[in-house]
């Protein structure tokens, strides 16, 4: 008994999370009761293709946020990845070749970013912003017009199912999971909740604040760039504009799965329910015959809820207080 | 001539942080099974001396030697595997990090796969915690959840249970009421062979518990010498580079019983707060007093408002209200002095003058625009009061040293035109100097007709500046004493629980 609410207590910081599962699985609900294709493999399949590049993009951000960072490069990277996969994928590269190369550009800018912000200490804000214009304008240089096609054997291969039971999109953002859970059990997983609380505290503690924060950037420039791959896997050719206006949505992914802003708190697990919420979202006002324009009205008011029951317990407190005495 | 080379020698180290001068030509030596006191007031390198050890700043020059090997760390980590572990006074915990794996930080066992196995991490922690006689600490809670006093236990036991050869203690008591505990396992240590460097600002600890002592002034040593040959005095001038010609202000109660009392609680009860009802007269010191985690920050905290409380009432002189925020408390001239100076009680961006002005600015702008020389002629009616010398006002109050810090936040105090004042372990970490000066002020308080509400963690404060004193044990007032029956040991034997089992047999 003790030992079971102890692992309870363990999962507390999680707590915005749980919140974000609820809602998915409400608006979900909601969904599949007026669209009879929802619960369908098909149905499910285009589901998780329009939630995996926000899912993974938000996954890598949630690493660097934790780490009590900013980071708006991904867009940046998401676009090199997304050309670079339009221009090489079909030629003598082959699209593995054109894959670990466009991992390798997402690292290597994690790697300046982190090098910026870590080792120069300089604000991850400003620095990302640098980083993030300089690239969308390395992508412009690459493909100046929308254009180039990608490899057609991943574009079918990833946007399809396995066996007519599973998407591929769910299965790869079940890798990403994974991925997550292996990563948080790790002493850099530790780190990250360490150096994104306290600095000092981690420093005193023997923690390398430098390191640990390099190392999340780079992760994190390898999740935007495995992103911009999964994209290029949707749209079938370049765009080098095509990821514009995902940033806002990947930081509301990351805020309304639990992650504090701050650093320190929450996880990739909210997350990827954060991104699940807002494409569900989307398909649930379509199948209620909402206008589209009423989608961004929804999607900043689920925002405010999730954010708002995840500080519920904390808000209520506050309310009492004023209120008894 | 011994053979063995002592476990530490600190030869000549200088450290400069610009233009200040945190250590200048700095030598002693430390040998096996000895506890050395450090002894300075804030600001005279004694911090610098335990960062420099433990592997965090590195000298500007000098050396080092470790059981006469050179010791020249390159981060924590080296120095820990040489064998020199540090409590650090700032707390060097990870709040969102269970207490195991705080323990172990900054590298937890892992499994084969390279997994942390936290629930092998905890079931260890609960043996190491055990073993070090920390029993109420679940390994398993976030240390966000812990008191400071139990997180301050975490800090040591962090340092001692790797064994190390040299142990450094930074204020190990400052959040601690449990000192025998320590000392302890102090003794353990020693027996082991360990040497100790123990910081403190408390010369009883001193004196209990090391035989030499080194002092240090301005970032230089002035006095390396066997404790028992100093008296207080002697420490107290070497300390402060003057005379200390008492330790507290000795001064005839200014109780007012004719007056209204200036606060009155009755029968408060919430959460770790149970049915306390009090008294405080106008120009009274009255004091709180109790081991950590009997239910005093509650209390405080309760009676601005900050917490809720179930029932009860707390009447203030002069106000018809019930108080029910910090916001009404100050309104109404209660203002809490609290706990954690560094998080809640100063401002750490702004400049000393800020932070003491800031409730009287309005007062010093016109059509919200801050009048400079109005501000610093209101600051300049209570900084003499809380003796905070001028040439600080225009610096950043994060360079103030904890003493100056709390001289800022008490001058604010004042400047909020504060009638009754909630003082939470004001002297806490605070040096000597800056302690004489905040007993001043609290007498100066009380006898223009204030009055304060004094919990300190130094019982000798408590029996020195306090017509009465409360005491808390389980969230409950077990006990008032007053005049000869004040005492250190009165208030302890209370404090411990044992008047308890008394009333509650005579209850019968």
């Amino acid at each position: 008994m003790s030992a079971a609410l102890r692992r309870l207590g363990r999962l507390r910081p999680t707590g915005g999370a749980v919140v974000a599962v609820v809602i998915f699985l409400a608006l979900y609900a909601i969904y599949a009761a007026s669209e009879a294709s929802a619960a369908s493999v098909f149905g499910l399949t285009n589901l998780f293709n329009n939630t995996v590049v926000l899912a993974i993009a938000s996954a890598g951000l949630t690493l660097v946020v934790l780490a009590g960072e900013f980071d708006l490069s991904p867009i940046g990277v998401i676009a090199i990845a997304n050309v670079v996969m339009a221009t090489t994928s079909v030629g003598t590269l082959g699209w593995f070749g054109a894959l670990i190369l466009v991992l390798l550009i997402g690292a290597a800018v994690g790697l300046l970013n982190g090098w910026l912000v870590a080792s120069l200490r300089l604000q991850s804000l400003a620095v990302t912003i640098g980083t993030m214009i300089a690239c969308e304008g390395v992508a412009l240089l690459l493909l100046p017009a929308p254009g180039g096609a990608v490899n057609q054997a991943i574009v079918d291969a990833l946007t399809g199912d396995v066996l007519e039971v599973v998407p591929v999109a769910l299965a790869v953002i079940a890798l990403v999971l994974l991925v997550w859970l292996v990563l948080a059990r790790t002493r850099f997983g530790i780190a990250i909740y360490a150096v994104g609380t306290d600095a000092m505290a981690a420093r005193l503690s023997g923690l390398s604040a430098e390191r640990t924060k390099l190392l999340a950037f780079v992760l994190a420039g390898v999740a935007y760039a495995f992103a911009g791959f999964m994209l290029s896997c949707q749209t079938g050719s370049g765009d080098p504009r095509a990821s514009d206006t995902l940033l806002l949505y990947m930081y509301a992914s990351v805020a309304i799965g639990g992650t504090s802003l701050m650093g320190g708190r929450g996880g990739v697990f909210g997350t990827l329910f954060g991104a699940g919420i807002l494409s569900v979202m989307q398909k649930m006002l379509f199948a209620l015959g909402a206008a589209s324009f009423y989608t961004s009205i929804f999607s900043g008011l689920i925002m405010l809820v999730a954010i708002f029951i995840g500080n519920a317990s904390e808000l209520l407190a506050r309310v009492r207080r004023q209120r008894v005495a | 001539m011994s053979s063995t080379p002592p476990v530490l020698e600190v030869r000549g180290i200088s450290k400069h942080y610009g233009a200040t001068v945190a250590l200048r030509d700095v030598s002693f030596v430390l040998n096996a099974g000895e506890v050395c006191g450090l002894l300075g007031e804030n600001g005279a390198g004694k911090s610098t001396l335990v960062k420099t050890l433990s592997g965090v700043e590195v000298p500007d020059s000098g050396a080092l030697f470790l059981a006469g090997s050179e010791y020249r760390p390159r981060d924590r980590n080296d120095a820990r595997r040489q064998g020199v572990a540090t409590a650090f006074q700032e707390l060097s915990l990870v709040s969102t990090l269970s207490v195991a794996v705080n323990l172990f930080l900054p590298d937890p066992a892992v499994n084969r796969a390279g997994l942390v196995a936290m629930r092998r991490l905890e079931q260890q922690a609960a043996r190491i915690l055990a073993a070090h006689g920390v029993s109420e600490i679940d390994s398993a809670a976030l240390v966000g959840e812990l008191t400071l006093g139990q997180r301050q236990r975490l800090e040591i036991v962090r340092a001692m249970f790797r064994r190390p050869r040299l142990l450094l203690l930074d204020e190990p008591t400052a959040a601690l009421s449990d000192r025998d505990w320590l000392f302890d396992l102090v003794g353990n240590r020693l027996a082991e062979g360990a040497a100790i460097l123990y910081i403190s600002h408390k010369l009883d600890e001193i004196r209990r518990l090391c035989r030499r002592s080194v002092i240090l002034r301005n970032g230089q040593k002035v006095l390396d010498r066997p404790v028992a040959e100093m008296s207080d005095d002697e420490i107290f001038r070497s300390m402060a580079g003057r005379s200390v010609v008492e330790r507290f202000v000795a001064a005839p109660s200014a109780v007012r019983t004719d007056a209204q009392p200036a606060l009155s609680a009755s029968r408060l009860s919430g959460d770790g707060v149970e049915d306390i009802s009090f008294t405080l007269m106008a120009g009274e010191i009255l004091g709180v007093a109790g081991l950590e985690g009997q239910g005093q920050a509650r209390l405080f905290r309760s009676l601005v408002g900050l917490y809720p409380l179930r029932s009860g009432r707390i009447e203030v002189a002069g106000c018809g209200r019930m108080v029910r925020s910090p916001r009404a408390a100050r309104a109404a001239g209660v203002v809490l002095v609290p706990e954690e100076r560094k998080t809640e009680g100063i401002f750490k961006d702004l400049t000393t003058i800020a932070n003491v002005s800031l409730p009287a600015i309005d007062h010093a702008s016109k059509l919200h625009f801050l009048n400079r020389r109005r501000e610093r002629a209101l600051v300049g009616e209570v900084i003499g009061d809380v003796d905070l010398p001028e040439h600080f006002l225009p610096l950043s109050i994060a360079a103030l040293s904890g003493g100056n810090q709390q001289k800022a936040v008490l001058g604010r105090a004042l400047m909020a035109r504060a009638r009754c004042l909630l003082l939470f372990d004001p002297t806490r970490g605070v040096d000597v100097g800056a302690k004489q000066s905040i007993y001043r002020m609290m007498r100066a308080f009380v006898g223009g007709g204030g009055a304060i509400l004094f919990y300190s963690t130094e019982l000798d404060e408590l029996v020195h500046l306090c017509d009465r004193c409360l005491v808390l044990y389980g969230n409950r007032i077990v006990g008032e004493l007053q005049g000869p029956a004040l005492s250190q040991e009165q208030v302890l034997s209370l404090a411990a629980g044992h008047g308890l089992e008394r009333a509650a047999v005579s209850g019968r």
